[in-house]
C-alpha cells in the first residue's frame, strides 16, 4: 500500500466523476423504483384478484432474477428489439425496476402492519375506501415504511456497481478503480479508494436511517 | 420430526443428483485439450535444465495457459465441442508438445491476465497480449509470435473512415486493461471510451448501435467481421501490436525457452499452418511475419509510461 | 413486440447443445452458492457470538468488521479478491478441493477468490441474522436458564442457540436466494458460470466459429438465463415458506424476520 496517497491525488478527478455517476444512477433509479413500487404495491393490496396476481408476478420475477441479467436484458436486449435507451436510462431502468419489487413489498407490509381492523373500523364509520387509505392507513404505514426504504436506498448504492459494471459500462466508482488499476497495477490502493468512495455514501445513509427509525418508531 | 426429515433427505438427494450430473459431464468439457499434433516429436524430446520453470512443468505433467475464451479466431470456447479453440490455443499446444506435457486452458481476460502470472494461476499467457515496456515491469515476454495492427471497426454506412473521424460525440468500445485505452486516449482524445470486460461485449454493442466504433487488434476485428459481414474495418493502422507469450516476472530462462520454441514454429512451417487455418483463409492477406520483429523492437513501440 | 415473440428467435434453445450447456454452467452457480453458504454459516455464527460478547472490545471491533463489509458492494469485494489474492491461497485450494467437484471449480484459482470474497460478505449478513435470532430470545430464555443454574455457554448451547437458529431458517434461505443471484457476478471474474455461458451461446450459436447455424439473440438468451435463476430461487423461497409454516405450527406464532433481510439492517430487539 505504498502508493496509497499518489493514487488518489493523481486520479482525484476521475474518482470524483465516478462518484457523481454513481449518485446520478442511484438518484434516477430511486425515482423509478418509488413510482413503480407504489404502483405494484397498490396492485397487491387492491381488492381485485387479477391485479393482485399481476403485482405478485412482478414481485416474484424481479426479486428472483439477478440484477446483472436484468442489466443485459434492458440494454442489449431492448436495443435489439428496437427500443433505444441511452446508457443511463437503461441502467436506471434495470436498477429501478429491480428495487421497485422490494419497495412494493415494503409498502405492502407497512400497510398490512397497520391492521385490517383499522380499515374495517373506518369503513364502518362511513369513510370511503379512498379516504380510508389516504387519511387513516397511509399516514401510519408511511412511518413503518421509512426504515425499509432507507435501507433499500443503501442497497441501491451497492447494487449500482453491478449495473455499471455490466455490458452497460458506466464509469462509476468501481469502474474508475478498475481503470486506475489497469494503468498502474496498484490494485490494493485503487480498490481501497473505491471502497472509501462507497462507504462515504453508505455509512452516512445508514446513520440517517437508524435515526429515522428511532424517530418514527411507533410505540405499541 | 418425520416431515422435517423427509424434506432434508429430498434436499440432500437433489444436491447429490446435481453433483453427479456435474461430474458426469466432466469428460469432454473445456479444461484439458491435451496434445493436438500426434506425438511425432518423440525423437527430439526436450530435456529441461534442472531448476528451470520448464523442469517444473515437465514434473507436473501439465502447464496452465491463459487464453481468451471469446475472441475468435485466437481463443474462443466452442459450446458444441466443449473445448477452447483458436490460434493462441494451437500455439499453446505446440509449446506443451515440445515440453511433452498436457496443456490446460483457462480464461484470461484483459484485466486479470497479468495478475494470473503474478500469482501463479497461469504458467503462460497466450491471450492476444501486446508486448509493452510497462507490462515488462510486471511479467516477462517471449519474442513476438504474431504482429497485429490496431484498426477501427464500424457498421455499414458509417461516416467514420479513420481515426480522425472519432471526434466529439462519438463512442468507441475497447477492452478494459488493453493497450487501446491509452492509444485511443492519445489519438482520439475527444471520443468517449466504452470500456468493457470482453470483446464479445464490444461486438454486441456495435451490432446493436450503442457504440459507433470498436478499436482493437485487426485479428479480433476480423473475427467480428467473419461473424457479421455488414461490419467493416477502416482507416490506417493505428499501432503495431506485437503479441508475446507471457510468463511470470524475472523468469528469463522460461522466456528464452519460449522464444526458441516460437522461432522453431517459424522454421518448421507450423506457424504458417496456424496462420492459414485461423486468419489467412478468411482474410486472404499475407501477414507481417513476426520473425521480422525482435523483442527489442517491440519494446521500442511501447515505451515506458507508468511504471518507469 | 414482434421481435420478442418471433419463434425464429427461440429456435436456438433446441439447436445443438445450447440448452444443456446453459444447464451445466448453472450447476456451477449452485455449487458455488452452496459452498459459500456452508462456510458462511460457520463463520457467521462465530462472528455473531463475537458480536454479542460481553467483552466490549470484541463486540465493537466485530461490529465494525460487519458494518464495513455489509456496506460495500459485493462486486467490489469480488473484483478485489479476483485481482489481488496471493498465490499460496490459490494453490492451497487446488490441493484441497475434493475431486467430485467439476473441473472448472476444482482447478480454478479465480473460483477460490470468489468463494473467499462471497464468504466474507455473506458471513457478515448471516452474522446479523443470527444475532437477531439469538437476541430475540435472549431475555426471557436467558433469565430462565440462569435461574436454573446453567452457566453461559451451556445456556447458549442447549437453550438459546437451538431455538434462535431455528427461527432464522427462513431468513437464511432468503439469504441463500440472494447469494445465488450474487454468483452471477463471478462471470466478471472470468469464471465459467451461467451468465458467461449465455454470452458464449449468443456469440457462437449462429457463427462460423463453433456454431449450430441457428442464431441465438441476446434478448432471448438472457430471458432464458433469467428464467433459470427465477425458477430456482422461487423453489427456494417456497421451501422457505414451507419451513416457516411448519415452525409456526410447532411453536405457535413465532416472530420471524421479514423477507427483506439482505436489504434491511437487523435491529436489536
Amino acid at each position: 500500500m505504498d502508493r496509497i496517497l499518489p493514487i488518489i491525488t493523481n486520479n482525484l478527478d476521475i474518482y470524483l466523476s465516478g462518484l457523481l455517476v454513481t449518485l446520478q444512477l442511484v438518484g434516477i433509479s430511486f425515482v423509478v423504483a418509488m413510482v413503480v413500487g407504489t404502483l405494484v404495491a397498490s396492485f397487491r393490496i387492491a381488492p381485485a384478484k387479477l391485479l393482485n396476481w399481476i403485482g405478485g408476478f412482478y414481485v416474484e420475477t424481479f426479486r428472483n432474477i439477478p440484477l446483472l441479467v436484468l442489466s443485459i436484458i434492458f440494454s442489449a436486449g431492448l436495443l435489439r428489439a428496437g427500443v433505444s435507451l441511452g446508457k443511463m436510462s437503461a441502467a436506471s431502468a434495470a436498477l429501478g425496476l429491480y428495487t421497485a419489487a422490494y419497495i412494493a413489498e415494503a409498502i405492502r407490509s407497512g400497510v398490512s402492519a397497520v391492521g385490517k381492523g383499522q380499515i374495517e373500523a373506518s369503513l364502518s364509520l362511513g369513510f370511503t375506501y379512498r379516504q380510508t387509505m389516504r387519511q387513516v392507513i397511509l399516514p401510519q404505514a408511511f412511518r413503518t415504511v421509512i426504515p425499509p426504504i432507507g435501507n433499500l436506498i443503501i442497497a441501491m448504492i451497492k447494487n449500482s456497481a453491478i449495473v455499471a459494471g455490466s455490458i452497460i459500462a458506466l464509469d462509476d466508482i468501481l469502474k474508475v478503480a478498475r481503470i486506475v488499476n489497469s494503468r498502474t497495477f496498484a490494485t490494493n490502493e485503487a480498490f481501497f479508494w473505491a471502497g472509501v468512495g462507497y462507504l462515504l455514501l453508505t455509512i452516512p445513509a445508514t446513520i440517517i436511517v437508524r435515526r429515522l427509525e428511532t424517530r418514527f418508531a411507533i410505540k405499541r | 420430526m418425520r416431515g422435517n426429515k423427509r424434506l432434508w433427505i429430498i434436499a440432500l438427494m437433489m444436491v447429490l443428483a446435481l453433483v453427479a450430473a456435474a461430474c458426469g459431464d466432466d469428460d469432454g468439457e473445456d479444461g484439458d485439450t491435451g496434445d493436438a499434433t500426434g506425438g511425432e516429436t518423440e525423437e527430439e524430446a526436450y530435456e529441461a535444465p534442472a531448476g528451470t520453470p520448464m523442469a517444473d512443468w515437465q514434473e507436473e505433467g501439465s502447464i496452465t495457459i491463459g487464453v481468451k475464451f471469446d475472441v475468435p479466431p485466437f481463443g474462443f470456447e466452442n459450446p458444441q465441442s466443449g473445448e477452447v479453440e483458436g490460434f493462441d490455443v494451437d500455439m499453446g499446444n505446440y509449446i506443451a508438445d515440445k515440453l511433452g506435457v498436457e496443456a490446460e486452458f483457462i480464461e484470461a481476460i484483459s484485466d486479470n491476465r497479468i495478475p494470473f502470472l503474478a500469482d501463479g494461476t497461469a504458467d503462460l499467457i497466450l491471450s492476444t497480449m501486446t508486448i509493452t515496456t510497462d507490462r515488462d515491469a510486471e511479467i516477462d515476454f517471449s519474442r513476438p509470435y504474431y504482429v497485429a495492427q490496431g484498426r477501427i471497426l464500424v457498421p455499414e454506412g458509417s461516416d467514420i473512415q479513420g481515426i480522425d473521424d472519432l471526434g466529439q460525440g462519438t463512442t468507441v468500445c475497447t477492452a478494459l486493461g488493453s493497450t487501446y485505452e491509452g492509444t485511443l486516449g492519445e489519438q482520439a482524445p475527444d471520443a468517449k471510451l466504452d470500456l468493457v470486460d470482453a470483446y464479445s461485449e464490444c461486438f454486441e454493442k456495435i451490432q446493436n448501435g450503442s457504440v459507433d466504433a470498436v478499436s482493437t487488434d485487426d485479428v479480433i476485428l476480423t473475427g467480428m467481421v467473419i461473424q457479421d459481414d455488414s461490419l467493416q474495418i477502416v482507416g490506417e493502422p493505428l499501432t503495431t501490436e506485437p503479441y508475446g507469450v507471457g510468463v511470470a516476472n524475472d523468469e528469463t530462462e522460461a522466456a528464452d525457452f519460449l522464444s526458441e520454441t516460437v522461432e522453431e514454429s517459424f522454421d518448421d512451417g507450423t506457424w504458417d499452418g496456424f496462420y492459414e487455418e485461423w486468419v489467412g483463409q478468411y482474410t486472404g492477406e499475407d501477414p507481417q511475419h513476426p520473425s521480422e520483429l525482435t523483442l527489442e523492437d517491440a519494446y521500442e513501440l511501447f515505451p515506458c509510461v507508468e511504471t518507469c | 413486440m414482434g421481435y420478442l415473440f418471433d419463434p425464429a428467435n427461440w429456435e436456438w434453445i433446441f439447436a445443438g447443445r445450447n440448452f444443456m450447456f446453459l444447464v451445466e454452467r448453472f450447476l456451477n452457480n449452485i455449487l458455488i452458492a452452496l459452498i459459500v453458504m456452508a462456510f458462511s454459516l460457520v463463520l457467521g455464527l462465530l462472528i455473531a457470538l463475537m458480536r454479542i460478547s460481553k467483552n466490549k472490545f470484541t463486540s465493537v471491533v466485530t461490529g465494525i468488521w460487519i458494518d464495513v463489509w455489509r456496506n460495500l458492494p459485493v462486486l467490489l469485494i469480488l473484483l478485489y479478491f479476483g485481482l489481488a489474492l496471493p498465490q499460496d491461497v490459490k494453490e492451497f485450494w487446488v490441493d484441497i478441493a475434493p475431486s467430485f467437484l467439476p473441473d472448472q471449480i476444482k482447478d480454478s484459482g479465480q473460483v477460490v477468490a470468489s468463494i473467499i470474497a462471497l464468504t466474507i460478505y455473506n458471513s457478515a449478513v448471516i452474522a446479523e441474522i443470527f444475532r437477531a435470532g439469538i437476541q430475540s430470545l435472549e431475555r426471557g430464555q436467558g433469565e430462565a436458564a440462569a435461574a436454573l443454574g446453567l452457566p453461559y455457554w451451556k445456556a447458549m448451547r442447549i437453550v438459546i442457540l437451538p431455538q434462535g437458529l431455528r427461527r432464522m431458517v427462513p431468513a437464511t434461505v432468503g439469504q441463500l436466494i440472494t447469494l445465488t443471484k450474487d454468483t452471477s457476478l463471478v462471470s466478471i471474474l472470468a469464471i465459467q458460470e451461467l451468465v458467461a455461458a449465455g454470452s458464449i451461446v449468443n456469440n457462437t450459436s449462429g457463427s462460423p466459429f463453433g456454431g449450430t447455424g441457428v442464431p441465438a439473440p441476446i434478448l432471448q438468451v438472457y430471458i432464458v438465463v433469467g428464467a433459470m435463476f427465477v425458477v430456482f430461487n422461487l423453489a427456494l423461497s417456497l421451501l422457505s415458506r414451507r419451513l416457516e409454516v411448519r415452525e409456526r405450527k410447532r411453536a405457535g406464532d413465532v416472530e420471524t424476520i421479514t423477507g427483506l433481510e439482505d436489504q434491511i439492517a437487523i435491529k436489536q430487539v
